[in-house]
């Protein structure tokens, strides 16, 4: 659940241990990771200012968008963000990552502009480090008051930096003791699989973005597969997983539906998911323990070889020989060589094939052999 | 050892003398001349038919949700201490020395009850002479080759103080030379095979290698998470293969044990496997989902653990013959919350026909429920 994993940020870490960090994971096919990480900073702003989390302040840093963006996001939500406010901080390293403008340019006045700093060369993660870490001791001092850190997308921070430096600042910005909780976004299909193992590897909760229909692979051959992605564009299911502190994990799913106002979070409604539960209760084994509805109605229909059934009459049972009763000749001679045995066939109407033990039997010989010894 | 002596045929055989009991506690004989250590865990040990091999490489897979390989170090490393063998540890952070905070303390004696009566009282009970070998061997819960460790009290610190441990960090270094001078300088005082040569009349000289008998000590060498991200090699995968490399052959002439934990997803398909093959003893660690209704039927005791442990490969020197082991997978946990436990899983049968590839257990991935038992 989403709100889960809000709760898991707003509460943060305990100390001595590493602040919890959450990897929010998007790919072409859903590429919702900004709602998402727009959902928790609203949820998170609310907390902090309804005094209700246990961090003071929030830093966020932001690579894909620019920080007016953010402002204007939060307004909508009703929260007000102006130049006296204590609780948010944001480093700009969207406006000139690389340092290549020299003035800033006179035009820009945005709101709550005093908050803002603007942060040039992005390569040098130490600095980044130094720079949310002093944002944050604005905030909330020096003390123990904690601050949550959100950084928008580190796609841009891998584009300038190796994967070592980053995982070294996430993981320093993990084990800071004033910071509670830290939250970050990154587009899988841009990396290869290593960066986000790696990513993976150093959050303790993963949230992934899966689109309803898969996607098509490369392979664009058919427009009801286009039409069919385009009509479940907004929505997909959010998958979540908490590394718990025993060593276990747990997975929640939910799905998501992206609309103007935001993203959207409802419980798993379709009915698939609960057969595919019980199908996998079932253990895969090499004989087919479950019956397919034709062959229980196959079932119904074959003639056991009793005597008596239970529907009141009595029923023929070929048995291999002529009966003094039964003058037809309808079944195919049998050679005498034929063995005693019950033969089940596997035709159409599920016949069973039965052969007497001996001739000498009387048709309904119920009575216990042993009873004609006289002792 | 064979001296060079004037004789008839130069040529002479020597027997080396494999002594029953070896001289030094914490050693137990194994077949085909191998000798092995404890494990610190003893059901591992008799899983693996006596612990590790002296001269062997073990490597166990992380499971990047769950924190158990560091367990397996921690049982490691205290058993050596105990045993008071000299200890090597490396490991991605920043101060290693930490880490041995918290190493478990043996379990203490007064605990175990007594499973078998007294052999004193055996004399008066007149036990057939074939059984009393089982009752010496139930009364050995307290010997000099294993312990059972108490994970949570932190090991005292008469088994830390004036021992040989040396701690490496692995961080700084940008390649892994840093920590090969250390293997090398530590495994050098753990020679295993001496080189002899004599001379044949006169004109060709003959080497010949022979094991010492005397096991003068044993080391051990603890090496965590050797692929983590945070490491500044971890992008050299060539070099990372290559220092395992060295490693593997310098213990192959020393008397002592590397373990080396390793998170396969942060390496190429390719490397990871390589690096399994170049494992004696591969193990890996994969993490249980919490609240899993379906595995909760399938499992007995699914509360109690912590995490599943699966034996790939168990090490054999000196012959061709394999270990087929009955269970590969095992399910960790803690007796009465404080001794470690490995347990064959209890479960339904499942699909016979699942092979086991060493790299399937080491996803992170999210993948379906039945990934999980994947054995």
């Amino acid at each position: 659940m989403a709100d889960s994993i809000f709760r898991k940020l707003r509460d943060g870490g305990e100390e001595g241990e590493l602040a919890p960090a959450l990897t929010i994971e998007e790919t072409v096919a859903s590429p919702f990771a900004l709602d998402v990480s727009c959902y928790l900073l609203a949820n998170l702003s609310s907390s902090i200012l309804a005094g209700k989390s246990k961090s003071e302040g929030l830093v966020l840093v932001t690579f894909s968008r620019s920080p007016s963006f953010y402002l204007q996001f939060l307004k909508q939500k009703g929260i007000f963000v102006s130049s006296s406010s204590k609780w948010i901080r944001v480093l700009d390293c969207y406006t000139d990552p690389l340092g290549w403008i020299d003035q800033p340019s006179p035009g820009v006045i945005t709101e709550g502009s005093s908050l803002i700093k603007l942060h040039k060369c992005v390569s040098d993660l130490k600095r980044l480090f130094s720079s949310i870490i002093e944002a944050g001791r604005e905030m909330v001092g020096d003390g123990k008051t904690r601050f949550s850190v959100a950084i928008d997308s580190v796609n841009e921070l891998l584009r300038h930096s190796s994967m070592p430096l980053v995982s070294g600042l996430l993981t320093d910005l993990r084990s800071h003791a004033q910071v509670s909780s830290l939250f970050w976004s990154l587009n899988t299909d841009l990396h290869q699989e290593k960066v986000t193992n790696a990513l993976e590897y150093i959050s303790t909760m993963k949230a992934n973005l899966e689109p309803f229909c898969p996607s098509s692979d490369g392979k664009r051959n058919a427009l009801e597969n286009l039409f069919l992605v385009h009509q479940d564009f907004g929505k997909g299911r959010f998958h979540i997983r908490f590394k718990l502190r025993k060593g276990r994990v747990r997975v929640m799913s939910e799905e998501y539906h992206v609309d103007q106002t935001g993203i959207n979070f409802s419980p798993i409604s379709s009915v698939e998911t609960i057969i595919a539960a019980t199908k996998s209760l079932i253990p895969k084994v090499h004989f087919n323990l479950q019956l397919s509805e034709k062959e229980r109605v196959e079932k119904e229909k074959v003639v056991l070889p009793f005597e008596h059934q239970d529907h009141g009459k009595s029923t023929e049972i070929y048995d291999g020989r002529r009966t003094l009763a039964d003058g037809k000749t309808e079944a195919t001679p049998l050679s005498s060589g034929e063995l005693q045995a019950d033969v089940v066939s596997s035709g159409k109407g599920g016949e069973i094939i039965y052969f007497r033990d001996s001739d000498d039997e009387h048709p309904d010989s119920d009575e216990d052999p042993d009873d004609d010894l006289d002792i | 050892m064979a001296a060079p002596n004037v004789r008839t045929s130069s040529f002479s055989r020597n027997i080396s003398v494999v002594s029953s009991s070896p001289q030094i506690p914490g050693l137990k004989c194994g077949p085909n001349g191998t000798t092995f250590i404890s494990t610190g865990i003893r059901d591992l040990d008799r899983i693996l038919g006596g612990g590790y091999p002296l001269g062997s490489l073990v490597m166990v897979m992380e499971d990047p949700e769950a924190p158990h390989h560091m367990d397996l170090l921690r049982t490691f490393m205290s058993q050596g201490l105990v045993n008071n063998q000299p200890l090597l540890y490396a490991s991605p952070s920043k101060d290693p020395r930490g880490f041995l905070g918290t190493l478990p303390n043996p379990g203490s004696s007064k605990e175990d009850k007594p499973t078998a009566p007294d052999l004193d009282q055996g004399e008066s009970l007149r036990i057939a002479w074939q059984y009393r070998k089982y009752m010496e061997n139930q009364k050995s819960s307290i010997d000099d080759y294993s312990n059972d460790f108490d994970m949570r009290k932190p090991l005292e610190r008469q088994f830390l103080a004036g021992r040989p441990i040396d701690c490496v960090s692995l961080l700084d270094s940008s390649d892994l030379s840093v920590a090969e001078d250390h293997c090398a300088t530590f495994l050098s005082k753990f020679p295993r095979l001496c080189i002899i040569s004599f001379l044949f009349d006169g004109h060709l000289l003959l080497f010949k290698l022979v094991n010492s008998s005397n096991i003068a000590s044993i080391g051990r060498i603890a090496i965590q998470s050797f692929c983590s991200p945070l490491c500044e090699y971890s992008d050299k995968e060539s070099e990372m293969l290559s220092f395992i490399r060295l490693l593997k052959s310098m213990l192959m002439v020393s008397n002592a044990v590397a373990i080396v934990t390793f998170p396969p997803s942060m390496l190429s398909p390719s490397s990871s496997t390589r690096l399994q093959h170049m494992a004696d003893t591969l193990l890996s660690i994969k993490a249980i989902p919490d609240g899993d209704k379906e595995l909760e039927k399938l499992l007995t005791g699914y509360k109690d653990i912590n995490g599943f442990l699966n034996v790939h490969k168990v090490a054999r020197i000196n012959t061709q013959v394999p270990v087929i082991l009955e269970a590969k997978t095992f399910s960790m946990s803690l007796k009465k919350r404080r001794f470690l436990a490995l347990e064959c899983l209890n479960q339904a049968p499942v699909d016979g026909s699942s092979g086991t590839s060493y790299g399937t257990s080491g996803s992170c991935s999210g993948s379906s429920k039945s990934g999980a038992l994947d054995f």
